[in-house]
Formats: C-alpha cells, structure tokens, sequence
C-alpha cells in the first residue's frame, strides 16, 4: 500500500510542479484561464476567464481584467473588471463586490457598478444598484442609484443620491459630512429616530443632521411633519418647522397598551 | 481489480513524468526533423515594430509552406522590452505573423509570463499568452 501511496503523491507533485510557479513576498501574481493579450502601442492588456489577481495587499477576482500600464507591464495605472468582480484590499479594510470595478491607482479611487454591488470602508458598509465611488486620496465617497445605503454603527441611510467625505484618525475612517437626496424620500435611521424627506446634510462640526422638504422625524409613537427639521446627534433632540403655506403636524399613534 | 489500479496508475504516473520531461512539448509533433535535416540551421528573422524590432532566433527551421516556417529548439524572440522563450513556434513571414502552441516564457523588467502558447501579431504590438496563463511582477 505504501507503493501506492508514493506513486500517487509522485503523480501529484510531477503533475503539480509542471503548471505552478509561486508568488514571493511583495510580488504579484495574476492567473488566467483563458490568457494574457497585451497591446503594447495602446499600453493595456486584457486578462482573460477567471481572473485572480493577489498580492500582498489586496486580491482581486473577476471574469475578464483590462490593465492599462504606464511604461512597463508591472506599471499599472488603472483596472476596470468586468462579470462578477471582487475587491479585498486588506491593507485598507476596503471589500468590494460588482458587476464592474475601476480601480485608479494613481487617483485612489475606486468605483464599483452593478445590482447588489457594495463597498465596505472598515466599518462602514455601502450597497447600491446603481454605482459606488471612494476615492482614498481626497477621501471622498458617492452612491448614486436605487437602493442606495450607506450604514454604520450610529446611521443607517437610505437615498437615491448619498455623497460625503470622511476622516482617518489612528487608522479608522469616520464620516465627517453627508449629503442625501432622494425625489422619493430618502430615509435616515438612527437608534432612536427614523428621519424622512427629500434631502439631508450633515457635518461632524456641528453633529446635525438637517432635513429640507416633505421631512418627517417618527419617534416611538410620536411623527412629526413639516418642511425643515434638524436633528442633534450629541444631544439628542430633534425640531421641525414649517413654511408660512403650512403648518408642522404631529401624530401620535394610538397603542392597545 | 487491485492489479489493475496498479496498472492504471503507473500508466498515468508514466504519461505525466514523459510529459514533464519532455517540458510541454507535444508527444506528436507536426514535423519531426532532426536538426542535421533542418532546412535552415539556426534561423534569424525580425519583425520591424512601431517602436522596436524584434529579433527572432532558434536551433533549426523547417519550412511547412512558402511562407510559413516551423522554428523548433530554444526559439527565442528579444526586443528592448522583453524577451519570449518557446520550444515550437511557426513564423508567417509575409504577415510576420508568429504563433506558438507550446509553454512560452516571457520575461521583461520585473515581469514574468507562463502560458500555453502564443500569437504575436500586428507587427509585434499584439502579443496574445493562450491558455491557462501566470504572470508574477516583481
């Protein structure tokens, strides 16, 4: 038996050392199933089926890669994947899925496109049918499309349109403004309070969060309507106006308690 | 029973470490010359880019047509940018056309390549790795 054993075990390495090579520390290494096709005048090249690229830093998988290069291959400027793409850049916290991702190494941003795509930044987690865009360097993000959410611990927003900028302090990106909008309502929830209307600002200067048009705050069995409202995140409370053509309305909601 | 998966291993065993011997060259190859029958010892051809020419070297060369040439043993293609290794390679002279069946090697600054083969087109701008391709920056 133990014959058995070591022609299998031989067969496996022969077979084995025929096809890989490995990746070093601080290398890169890009597999494809169906080839490389570089365009040296154009200065791309295509990789092709079942794309993996891994280093160090991140790894990235996707049906077909398009790399543009600057001087020589290794110098890569930009990747734009397409089919089923996945992003993990584990120096960064950033994980990424999407039916396309761009990823512009010299800018630092990053977009991801497509149904169900998302873009996690430590712990803040986008999703979107539409597109996502972080740029590191300007630290900069934008979710435009249905479905858009951008959650945290404290937030968790829904809109159309979500841009904002956001902070690194010891590591860790926090967001330091929002802006929300969304023709339809867009929905800002917080532990305490479910905020609703058709824009919204915040700032981390100021630690409010302001409502413009059709705004609605619900508390518990209390809703609120007009059309402005703010609302501070540290203290904890909440107001609503209205404009001189109407009036704040509250409603509260009757329990069986 | 048991004879037999012995049988059917070595078999297999056998057929891989031939394969791994013979380094990806196929078991059946379209001209089989040997080199003293070569209808051109060490063949040179170079395909004039917009940038750079590449410079085409090999053991032996065997012409399979008026234009096409099937260049075998250590067939090398060097440029100032990189340099590809292949085992069998057939040139197209007329379209300067080269194509490569065979595990290629492409090696550049920081850049390794390993594929199943090759096409270098479009006066060497297109360079196509085929098949299940690795490729390593440094």
């Amino acid at each position: 038996m133990n014959i058995i054993k070591l022609i299998i075990l031989s067969s496996i390495v022969v077979l084995y050392s025929n096809f890989v090579i490995s990746r070093g520390i601080g290398e890169t290494e890009i597999t494809t199933d169906d080839g490389i096709e570089v365009f040296q005048n154009e200065k791309y090249y295509l990789l092709k089926k079942n794309v993996k690229i891994t280093s160090d830093d991140f790894e990235i998988s996707a049906d077909i890669i398009k790399a543009n290069f600057d001087t020589d291959l290794y110098d890569i400027t930009l990747l734009e994947t397409e089919g089923t793409s996945n992003l993990n850049a584990i120096k960064y916290g950033i994980t990424g899925k999407g039916d396309e991702i761009d990823i512009n190494i010299k800018s630092e941003e990053i977009i991801v496109r497509g149904k169900n795509s998302y873009l996690n930044l430590q712990k803040t987690r986008m999703n979107t049918d539409g597109s996502i865009k972080v740029n590191n360097s300007l630290q900069t993000f934008e979710l435009i499309g249905d479905n858009s959410n951008l959650q945290n611990d404290d937030l968790n927003i829904y809109g159309e349109y979500i841009s904002g900028s956001f902070s690194e302090l010891n590591g860790e990106k926090q967001i330091n403004k929002l802006n929300v909008e969304d023709d339809n309502l867009l929905n800002i929830n917080t532990a305490q309070l479910q905020m609703y209307s058709q824009k919204a600002i915040y700032d981390d200067q100021t630690n409010i969060i302001e409502l413009f048009s059709k705004v609605k705050i619900v508390k518990g069995q209390e809703i609120i309507t007009g059309d402005y409202g703010y609302f501070d995140t540290v203290k904890n409370s909440y107001k609503v106006k209205s404009d001189n053509t109407s009036k704040v309305k509250v409603t509260i909601k009757k329990t069986n308690e | 029973m048991f004879i037999f998966i012995i049988f059917l291993i070595i078999l297999i065993f056998i057929f891989f470490t031939f394969n791994f011997i013979n380094n990806g060259k196929p078991i059946l190859k379209v001209v089989d010359i040997t080199a003293n029958k070569s209808d051109i010892v060490r063949p040179k051809f170079s395909i004039s880019g917009k940038k750079s020419q590449i410079f085409i070297t090999a053991k032996n060369g065997n012409f399979i047509s008026e234009e096409k040439i099937l260049l075998e043993n250590n067939v090398k293609f060097k440029s100032k940018e990189f340099q590809l290794e292949s085992d069998n390679v057939i040139f197209d002279r007329k379209n300067l056309i080269a194509t490569s069946e065979n595990k290629s090697k492409f090696l550049s600054k920081n850049t390794s390549i390993i594929s199943a083969g090759f096409d270098i087109t479009e006066n060497g701008n297109i360079i196509n790795f085929k098949g299940q391709t690795i490729l390593i920056f440094k």
